[in-house]
C-alpha cells in the first residue's frame, strides 16, 4: 500500500497584517496589537490593497526598549548606512532590518507616561524607507515616481502641487481649501511619477503619508503645476525661471534613502535628474499668499486661465 | 615636465540646465550655479586637457582673446577648486 506523509504548517499569520499601495510598490504592514491595527486600518483604508507585498514593515509594541535591543537605534543621521543594521527612529520609536531587502521591523516602546504615543506620523519615515527599498529590486533603483514635500489638491482634473518645507504653509493651503475650489488628495506629500518613456506625462498620486489634514487620498491625476509656498501679507504668484525651479524644487523632494544604501551620495543624482524631468516639463512657480482664502483661489483660478490659454495657442 | 590639471570632483552631481550648469556638492548641502563661461570650462574639466586646451575651446565658444580666455580659465579653475567642486591632478609629460 502506498502511503504518503502530510506536513502540515500553522499559516496562520501571528500578526495583523494590512497590504498598502504606494504607487506601483505594495507595501504590507504588519502589527501585533490588535488596537493598533484596526486604528491603522481605519487611517489608511484609501490605501488597502490585495495585492502581494513587495516589502513588509513589521511592527511590534513592547512595554520597554532595552538598550542592547537588536533593533537599537544607531544615530540620528537619518541614513541606512549599510545592509543589516538598526536605523534611527523618532523618540520612542527604533528599528532594524531583521530581513535584508523584504522586511524592515521597527519597535515601539509603551510607557505610562504617553501610552498614546501613536500619532502614526513616524511612519511616513518608514514608508518612504520601504518605498525605496522595494523600488531598488522591482525598478533596478529607478522609481518610477518620487516623494515630494507637498501639499496636492485636485482642480479641473488636474493636480496642482504646493510645495514647501515645514510650515511653509502646505496644511494651510489644505485648510483654506473649500469644496467649490478643488479636492486635497494630501498635505504632507505627494507622489510624483516621472515623464514616461512613451511619452505620457507626468502624474500626481497620493500616498498613506499623514499630515495635518485627513484624510489622504488615493488618486492619481496629471500634474498641471508646481507652486512653490511662501507666507507673505500679500497673495501673488510669479513664474520662476528654470535654475531658480530647479534649485528650489529639487529642496522639496525626499531623499530616497533605501536599505543598503553605502552612502547618501548615491541618491543626489537621481534626485538631480528626476528634478530636472519634472522642472523642465511643468511650469513652477513662486506663490506668495496670505491666511485669505478667496484671493488665493482668485490667483489660483487666474493662473488656471492663463495656462489653459497658453495650451490652446 | 609635469603640470596640473583639473578635473570635476567625482562625488559632486550635475545638470545643464539651459546655458547654465547647476553642480551640488557631494554632501548634497550646497549648490552652485555655473554661468555660460565657467559651464563650458567645467565641462572640459576632464583631468586631461590643460589650462591651455580649455582656453583655446574658450576662444572658439566666445569671441575672446586667447590671452583673456586663459586668464578666465585660470581664475574660474581656481574658484572652482576653492569651493570644492574641482580636483587638481598632476600629469606628468614626457
Amino acid at each position: 500500500m502506498h502511503s504518503s506523509i502530510e506536513i502540515t504548517r500553522d499559516l496562520t499569520p501571528t500578526y495583523n497584517t494590512l497590504a498598502l499601495q504606494i504607487g506601483s510598490v505594495c507595501c504590507a504592514l504588519k502589527c501585533g496589537d490588535e488596537k493598533v491595527y484596526r486604528r491603522l486600518k481605519r487611517l489608511y483604508h484609501s490605501f488597502l490593497t490585495g495585492q502581494p507585498a513587495d516589502i513588509t514593515l513589521e511592527f511590534e509594541e513592547l512595554e520597554h526598549l532595552h538598550p542592547e535591543d537588536p533593533y537599537l537605534a544607531h544615530s540620528e543621521s537619518g541614513h541606512v548606512r549599510e545592509t543589516g543594521v538598526s536605523f534611527p527612529a523618532a523618540g520612542q520609536i527604533a528599528a532594524g532590518l531583521t530581513d535584508p531587502y523584504h522586511t524592515i521591523g521597527f519597535n515601539g516602546e509603551r510607557t505610562p507616561a504617553s501610552p498614546d504615543y501613536l500619532d502614526f506620523k513616524y511612519l511616513n519615515r518608514y514608508f518612504s524607507l520601504a518605498y525605496y527599498t522595494a523600488c531598488q529590486e522591482k525598478y533596478g533603483g529607478n522609481p518610477p515616481a518620487m516623494l515630494v514635500h507637498a501639499c496636492g489638491v485636485l482642480r479641473d482634473g488636474q493636480a496642482l502641487v504646493f510645495a514647501g518645507p515645514s510650515e511653509a504653509g502646505k496644511t494651510t493651503i489644505a485648510r483654506l481649501c473649500g469644496e467649490q475650489d478643488g479636492e486635497v488628495i494630501n498635505d504632507e506629500m505627494l507622489l510624483i511619477s516621472r515623464p514616461a518613456s512613451n511619452g505620457d506625462g507626468i502624474n500626481v498620486q497620493g500616498a498613506p503619508m499623514i499630515g495635518k489634514f485627513p484624510p489622504q487620498r488615493s488618486v492619481t491625476a496629471p500634474l498641471g503645476c508646481i507652486l512653490l509656498l511662501k507666507k507673505s501679507r500679500k497673495t501673488t504668484v510669479r513664474r520662476l525661471e528654470r535654475v531658480e525651479a530647479y534649485l528650489r524644487f529639487l529642496r522639496q523632494v525626499i531623499t530616497p534613502d533605501y536599505i543598503g544604501q553605502k552612502d547618501t551620495r548615491t541618491v543626489l543624482p537621481l534626485m538631480a535628474a528626476f528634478t530636472d524631468e519634472v522642472t523642465g516639463t511643468t511650469p513652477v512657480y513662486e506663490l506668495e499668499f496670505t491666511l485669505d482664502g478667496e484671493s488665493l483661489w482668485q490667483v489660483i483660478a487666474e493662473l488656471g486661465t492663463s495656462l489653459a490659454k497658453k495650451q490652446i495657442s | 615636465m609635469s603640470a596640473n590639471n583639473a578635473v570635476r570632483a567625482g562625488d559632486a552631481t550635475w545638470r545643464r540646465i539651459g546655458d547654465e550648469i547647476v553642480v551640488i556638492k557631494g554632501d548634497g548641502k550646497s549648490a552652485h550655479v555655473l554661468n555660460k563661461t565657467a559651464a563650458l570650462v567645467w565641462e572640459k574639466c576632464d583631468g586631461k586637457r590643460g589650462v591651455d586646451e580649455i582656453a583655446t575651446d574658450l576662444c572658439e565658444g566666445f569671441n575672446v582673446s586667447p590671452e583673456e580666455a586663459r586668464s578666465d580659465v585660470r581664475e574660474i579653475i581656481a574658484k572652482l577648486t576653492q569651493i570644492g567642486i574641482i580636483n587638481q591632478i598632476e600629469e606628468i609629460h614626457g
